[in-house]
């Protein structure tokens, strides 16, 4: 207990102090926050302004959507809840990245899930797809049919040679992970790598057939998000991944390259069933940091924060 | 004009069945053809002995055949436009052989009418099995449903390489849920039949068969709208011969009334225009008389009481309520429901994730095509109350989404033996994952973190039956213990009264791990199994 006071202790000093040189920065409106390498930017406020904040610390959109591209987000909206449950990512935060995507230039924009409910209902409970119906080229689609996967090798698989994954995702376009903070009661968290999970046809092997930590990681070798963006605007603390449970409002929304990094910092932004974690107790993410998939120790990262 | 009309009301009938799913609105009666149809009504106001609110409907037509006589079943009647049209398309210039019997098969209408409705006295709903308006919306649920939808799907599927090349997203990406039911094969068969006897003489089914016809023909007679033929007439019999329901008599300027369905094919290929259908009050005299045999009616109403009784005689009779079948939510208690049901299959059309299936055999014959849920097939959705709104006899209640909530339709059990965690120590969760009303806890046992069913918050959903990735049967299966039947009154109040909970709270996660006495075990025997070791106030997930 004591070790544990003497970490939070510590991060709580690094978070401040981060804070003090984000604020010193953005002080100055002629500095360019793009020019900057940061692994995370840690953005809080409301959903729409510190999604945009994010992206423009991440270096803008267009350092990852290129004119004409083809985008996948990939939010969470598995579960027919609305979004107070925070078992589905906000709407807003989705509808903002989808707008930035299509302002960059980007071809066209699928929000894309393979759902656990039936699609209608999460697709009118979710909201992302009303919050993303007036934006043009952006489609909000769920797929629930075999015939829109297709099976790929993961060569560096330990338990899972091979997945079906959406054949979307083949044609290498941009993909953007938006997932939302939630607990999970076979993984702990279900944030940015477990979220990859709705991208695949077989989820439920992951749990009947392989470790499930062990395959969240081996997939994370074959799915790489050029961005992840994870909306820690409410998590949902216990009773995830589907809820009910209980909702906390961080207010905060995370974007970075590494998604080990944006998931071991969301580990840290709130209790978890009532207790504090690092990203190395969460066993599916030390595995994809152990497989070299990105850095867990939130500590040696470079954060900008900002409150928007 | 006549067949305009009829298309129309085809046309209608099958969009309102279209309509009858979920997110149907609330102003919409999408069940209204069953509601309008008097042998449905009557059939299960005898049976349930009580006035339905939607069979009132009826009354609609029943008014209308006394004010215009039998157009009902050349205008309005579905299955009346399905059979004039399946015969064009089949056995148009087709030479019929014609029956000499005519005049005795017609009386079959009639016993089958007196028997249905016998039947129902002594409380067995039966007219199901040939009423027009539940064949008809059966036929469509059964059969026309999920073939349209794998045709349209088959469709989409040709398309697709176009759709993207086109750049068409959201179509490239379209498919629509395939519906499946256990009872297709039967259901096309019994409709087959009935196209099939158009072969020996047109609408077959209508003139020999139909028991809502025979309904409308007795009172059909008082209608004001009367066939006449003037003096000009020639007597060439073109009207006899033209007549789809036999109804122009030997004489042909009198009329079988009862028969007569206003479908005015007589006028129309009369080459003296002798014919007209003008308002008269007579009442036709001898050609408005329902011949059927006193002999004949007292066997029926004999037959239907048999039936009755023999029907219910069946072990399921006495099991009713300890019936292991999960019904619909808001299904009201099993023996009213049995005798209220009138099986048209609208409930199990509109179910959103199609896990109302008709019964065979497992309710007796008295539960033919009854509506059952199928957890393991799919589950009911907690957002969705459609089936009670569709239901025209409110067999199934329409429930608001909250008291529907309340409806508890059974109670999931886990059998240990099969499940994956307590059988095998594997890390699988998807019950408790998918659960929607968090009725699915992780207690410790014995040091490991085992699924827990607290039944007082499950109202028997089924996602987790239909998750479980066991193979083959579940391990957690929805069972009818503890299934609220209501006839009338709040689910919510009777929830409450029996101390269950449905909400959507923070359950009860936190607690086991705060106040579970996980007991600290050394590392157990290895299984090459993925398995878990007993984490000591951690939750699973984290090390």
């Amino acid at each position: 207990m004591n070790k544990l006071n003497h970490t939070i202790t510590r991060r709580k000093f690094l978070k401040t102090a981060a804070a003090g040189v984000a604020l010193g920065l953005v002080g100055s409106p002629s500095f360019s926050v793009a020019k900057e390498e940061y692994d995370l930017a840690v953005i809080s406020g409301e959903p729409v302004a510190a999604t945009r904040k994010a992206l423009e610390a991440m270096g803008g959109i267009s350092h990852f959507v290129k004119k004409g591209q083809q985008v996948v987000l990939k939010p969470n909206m598995s579960f027919s809840r609305t979004p107070e449950f925070s078992a589905t990512t906000h709407p807003l935060v989705v509808a903002t990245v989808a707008q930035a995507c299509i302002e960059a230039g980007a071809q066209q924009v699928l929000v894309l899930d393979h759902t656990l409910h039936r699609a209608e209902l999460c697709l009118e409970r979710a909201g992302i797809r009303d919050a993303c119906k007036n934006i043009p080229g952006v489609h909000v689609l769920t797929l629930q049919e075999r015939k829109f996967f297709r099976e790929i090798k993961i060569p560096q698989g330990k338990v899972l040679e091979r997945v079906e994954v959406m054949k979307d995702l083949l044609d290498n376009p941009v993909l953007i992970n938006i997932p939302v903070a939630k607990s999970h009661s076979a993984t702990g968290v279900s944030l940015g790598m477990k979220g990859l999970m709705g991208l695949i046809w077989d989820r439920e092997s992951f749990h009947s057939q392989y470790n499930i930590n062990q395959a969240i990681a081996d997939l994370g070798t074959v799915i790489k998000p050029q961005l992840t963006i994870l909306d820690a605007t409410r998590a949902l603390v216990s009773g995830g991944p589907g809820g009910p449970g209980e909702v906390k409002k961080p207010n905060l929304i995370i974007a970075g390259i590494d998604p080990v990094a944006v998931d071991s910092y969301g580990v840290s932004i709130v209790p978890w069933y009532g207790q504090n974690f690092k990203g190395r107790q969460v066993e599916h993410l030390l595995i994809a940091h152990q497989k070299g998939l990105g850095k867990i120790d939130i500590d040696q990262l470079k954060i900008f924060k900002e409150k928007v | 004009m006549r067949t305009i009309i009829q298309a129309l009301s085809l046309l209608l009938f099958s969009t309102l069945f279209v309509l009858a799913t979920y997110k149907l609105p609330d102003w919409l009666p999408a069940d209204i053809y069953l509601r309008l149809d008097p042998l449905l009504g009557l059939n299960a106001v005898f049976a349930a002995r009580e006035i339905i609110g939607r069979a009132l409907y009826a009354l609609v037509t029943i008014g209308g055949t006394l004010v215009i006589g039998r157009f009902f079943c050349a205008y309005v009647c579905p299955l009346g436009a399905s059979i004039d049209f399946l015969d064009f398309l089949f056995f148009w210039k087709k030479k019929r052989p014609g029956l000499k019997s005519d005049a005795s098969l017609r009386k079959i209408k009639f016993y089958l009418l007196i028997t249905f409705i016998s039947a129902a006295v002594v409380g067995l709903s039966l007219a199901f099995l040939m009423d027009p308006m539940s064949l008809l919306t059966r036929f469509y649920t059964f059969f026309i449903y999920p073939l349209a939808i794998t045709l349209i799907n088959l469709i989409l599927d040709l398309l697709r390489p176009l759709f993207q090349a086109l750049g068409w997203v959201n179509l490239s990406h379209l498919h629509y849920f395939q519906s499946v039911y256990y009872m297709t094969a039967i259901t096309l068969l019994v409709f087959g039949g009935i196209i099939f006897l158009n072969r020996l003489v047109p609408r077959f089914w209508c003139r020999y068969l139909c028991p809502l016809g025979a309904f409308l023909s007795l009172i059909s007679p008082l209608g004001l709208l009367k066939r006449r033929v003037n003096e000009d007439c020639n007597e060439c019999l073109k009207c006899q011969k033209a007549c789809p329901m036999g109804a122009v008599a030997e004489d042909p300027k009198e009329t079988h009334l009862p028969e007569c369905i206003q479908c005015r094919t007589c006028a129309k290929v009369c080459s003296q225009n002798a014919i007209t259908f003008p308002t008269s009050f007579s009442l036709g005299g001898e050609y408005s008389k329902v011949d059927f045999s006193r002999r004949g009616f007292v066997y029926s109403l004999a037959g239907g009481l048999a039936v009755g009784f023999v029907a219910t005689q069946t072990p399921f009779t006495l099991r009713q309520s300890k019936h292991q079948l999960i019904r619909a939510p808001g299904a009201i208690p099993e023996t009213e429901f049995l005798r209220t049901c009138i099986r048209c299959g609208e409930c199990m059309k509109s179910c959103l994730t199609n896990t109302l299936q008709p019964c065979l055999w497992e309710s007796g014959f008295s539960g033919l095509w009854t509506p059952k849920m199928d957890p393991r097939l799919a589950p009911c959705d907690q957002n969705c109350n459609v089936c009670g709104k569709v239901c025209p006899t409110q067999a199934i209640r329409s429930l608001s989404l909250e008291e529907k909530t309340h409806a508890k339709v059974g109670t999931a059990v886990l059998r240990k033996e099969m499940c994956l965690v307590w059988a095998q120590n594997k890390l699988c969760l998807i019950c408790d994952e998918i659960c929607p009303y968090n009725a699915i806890v992780f207690r410790p046992v014995e040091g490991y973190r085992r699924p827990v069913v607290v039944a007082s918050k499950c109202n028997g959903c089924g996602f987790c039956e239909q998750r479980c990735p066991v193979k083959g049967e579940s391990a957690i299966v929805v069972m009818p213990e503890g299934e609220i039947r209501l006839k009338d009154g709040s689910y919510i109040k009777e929830a409450k009264k029996l101390e269950l909970e449905f909400k959507p709270d923070p359950g009860d996660d936190k607690f086991i791990i705060e106040e579970s006495g996980f007991k600290v075990e050394e590392k157990k025997e290895k299984s090459t199994l993925p398995t878990e070791k007993p984490q000591p106030k951690k939750p699973k997930g984290f090390l």
